[in-house]
C-alpha cells in the first residue's frame, strides 16, 4: 500500500516539474540589442548567464539568453529598421541625456565674460530641447581668500548664472543653487593657489 | 521599551554590563540605519509618460507623472498603451516600452563613499539604457536581471526585450 501511493506521487511531480521547467524555460527568453553610443560612437556589450558571457562589438548585434543551462546565443547581427521596429515605444520615450557647461571667472569676479554669455545661448538651447525642470547651478572658487568669503563668492556667481536664465524666461522654480567655496575643486591645490580652473560654476541641465 | 533599556545600560558604568549592551546597541544602530533607508534617497525621476503608465511604491499604485520622484524598490509598469522615460542621478537615463514592469531593485549613487550600484530586474517587456556615471566610475556597478537567466549586461547603450512569462 505505502509503495504503491508513493509512485503514484511520483507519477504526478515528475513530469509537472518537467513541465514547469519547460515552461519557465522557454517562455520567458530575453533578447539584448547593442545600441550606438548617441555620439554615433559604438561601445562594446557583454551578456553572460551562469554558463558563460557573450561580446557584442557592432550597433544592431543580438544575443539571446533563453536559459540557464545554456550560454547566451552567438552574436548575429540585425536589421536596424527591425530592432527600431520592436523598441520603437522605449526608444522613443527614451530622454535625451543630461548634459553639463562649465562657465569660468576671473579672480573674485563674478560677472561673466562676453563668451561665457554665448556659451549661456548652449545652455538656452539645451534646457529648451529637454523641456527641462531640472537645471543644477552649482558655484566654486579657488583656494586664495578665507573660507566664508569664499562661500560668498561662489554663491554670487552661481545666483549671476541663474538670475540670466530666469531673465530669459526660466522658471526659477526648475532652477537648484548649490555653492561649495573651494570645496569639490576641478583641480585640487594647495591652498593659497590660484587656479583659474576652479573659479567656475558648473550648470547640469537634465 | 527596549531603546529605554539600552540608554539605561549605556550610563551603567560597570564594564561587563558595557559588554552585554553591545547586542541590543547593535540592534538600535540596525533599526535606525533601517529607519533611514526607509526614508530611501532619490534614485531619479520621471522625464516623460504616455499612456498607461503606473510606479508601484509598497504595493500601492499610482499614475506616473512627469516629475515625479523615483526611490529604491520602487516597480515602473506600464500597460498594454504606456511608456515612460526616466533620469536617474547618475545621469543615466532610461525607458520603457508597453507591457513592461521593471524593479529598481537597487540604487546607490554616493560617489564620495564609493557606492556605485544601480541592480533593475525586468520582470518582462522592453528597456533601453544609456549609461551614466555609476557604470563609468565602478565598472562593474550596472546589472539587468531577467527571469529565465540572470543576464550581466555590461556596455554603454543598449536594448532589452524580456518576453512575457505569462504568455
Amino acid at each position: 500500500m505505502k509503495n504503491k501511493s508513493l509512485l503514484r506521487i511520483r507519477d504526478i511531480i515528475l513530469p509537472l516539474v518537467f513541465l514547469l521547467l519547460l515552461i519557465s524555460g522557454c517562455a520567458s527568453s530575453t533578447q539584448v540589442v547593442l545600441l550606438p553610443d548617441p555620439d554615433g560612437k559604438v561601445g562594446t556589450l557583454e551578456v553572460s548567464n551562469v554558463k558563460g558571457t557573450q561580446t557584442l562589438n557592432q550597433a544592431w548585434q543580438a544575443t539571446v539568453s533563453a536559459s540557464m543551462d545554456r550560454i547566451p546565443s552567438e552574436p548575429k547581427l540585425l536589421e536596424e529598421e527591425k530592432v527600431r521596429q520592436v523598441f520603437r515605444e522605449a526608444l522613443e520615450a527614451e530622454p535625451i541625456p543630461p548634459v553639463s557647461f562649465i562657465i569660468y571667472f576671473r579672480t573674485d569676479r563674478s560677472v561673466l565674460s562676453t563668451e561665457s554669455l554665448t556659451l549661456l545661448t548652449k545652455v538656452m538651447d539645451a534646457i529648451l530641447s529637454r523641456k527641462s525642470t531640472d537645471i543644477i547651478i552649482s558655484g566654486h572658487t579657488d583656494a586664495v581668500g578665507a573660507i566664508d568669503y569664499n562661500h560668498r563668492l561662489s554663491l554670487r556667481r552661481a545666483k549671476a548664472v541663474a538670475d540670466i536664465l530666469i531673465s530669459k524666461g526660466i522658471d526659477r522654480q526648475n532652477i537648484q543653487v548649490t555653492y561649495h567655496g573651494k570645496g569639490n575643486p576641478l583641480v585640487p591645490t594647495p591652498d593659497g593657489r590660484p587656479e583659474p580652473r576652479n573659479r567656475r560654476v558648473e550648470i547640469t541641465v537634465r | 521599551m527596549e531603546t529605554e533599556n539600552t540608554s539605561l545600560i549605556l550610563f551603567e558604568p560597570k564594564l561587563e554590563f558595557m559588554k552585554f549592551s553591545l547586542i541590543p546597541i547593535c540592534l538600535v544602530f540596525i533599526l535606525v540605519i533601517g529607519m533611514a533607508e526607509a526614508n530611501e534617497p532619490r534614485a531619479g525621476f520621471v522625464k516623460n509618460v504616455s499612456g498607461q503608465a503606473f510606479i508601484e511604491r509598497n504595493k500601492v499604485v499610482t499614475a506616473a507623472k512627469v516629475k515625479d520622484m523615483l526611490r529604491e524598490n520602487d516597480i515602473l509598469v506600464t500597460g498594454n498603451t504606456g511608456s515612460m522615460g526616466v533620469i536617474l542621478q547618475d545621469n543615466s537615463v532610461m525607458s520603457i516600452g508597453s507591457n513592461t514592469r521593471l524593479v529598481i531593485s537597487k540604487f546607490a549613487f554616493e560617489p564620495a563613499n564609493e557606492k556605485l550600484s544601480f541592480i533593475a530586474q525586468i520582470k518582462k517587456g522592453t528597456v533601453v539604457y544609456l549609461t551614466g556615471l555609476i557604470a563609468k566610475l565602478n565598472h562593474s556597478g550596472v546589472r539587468f536581471e531577467t527571469p529565465a537567466a540572470t543576464c550581466g549586461i555590461r556596455g554603454t547603450h543598449f536594448a532589452i526585450k524580456v518576453e512575457d512569462p505569462g504568455n
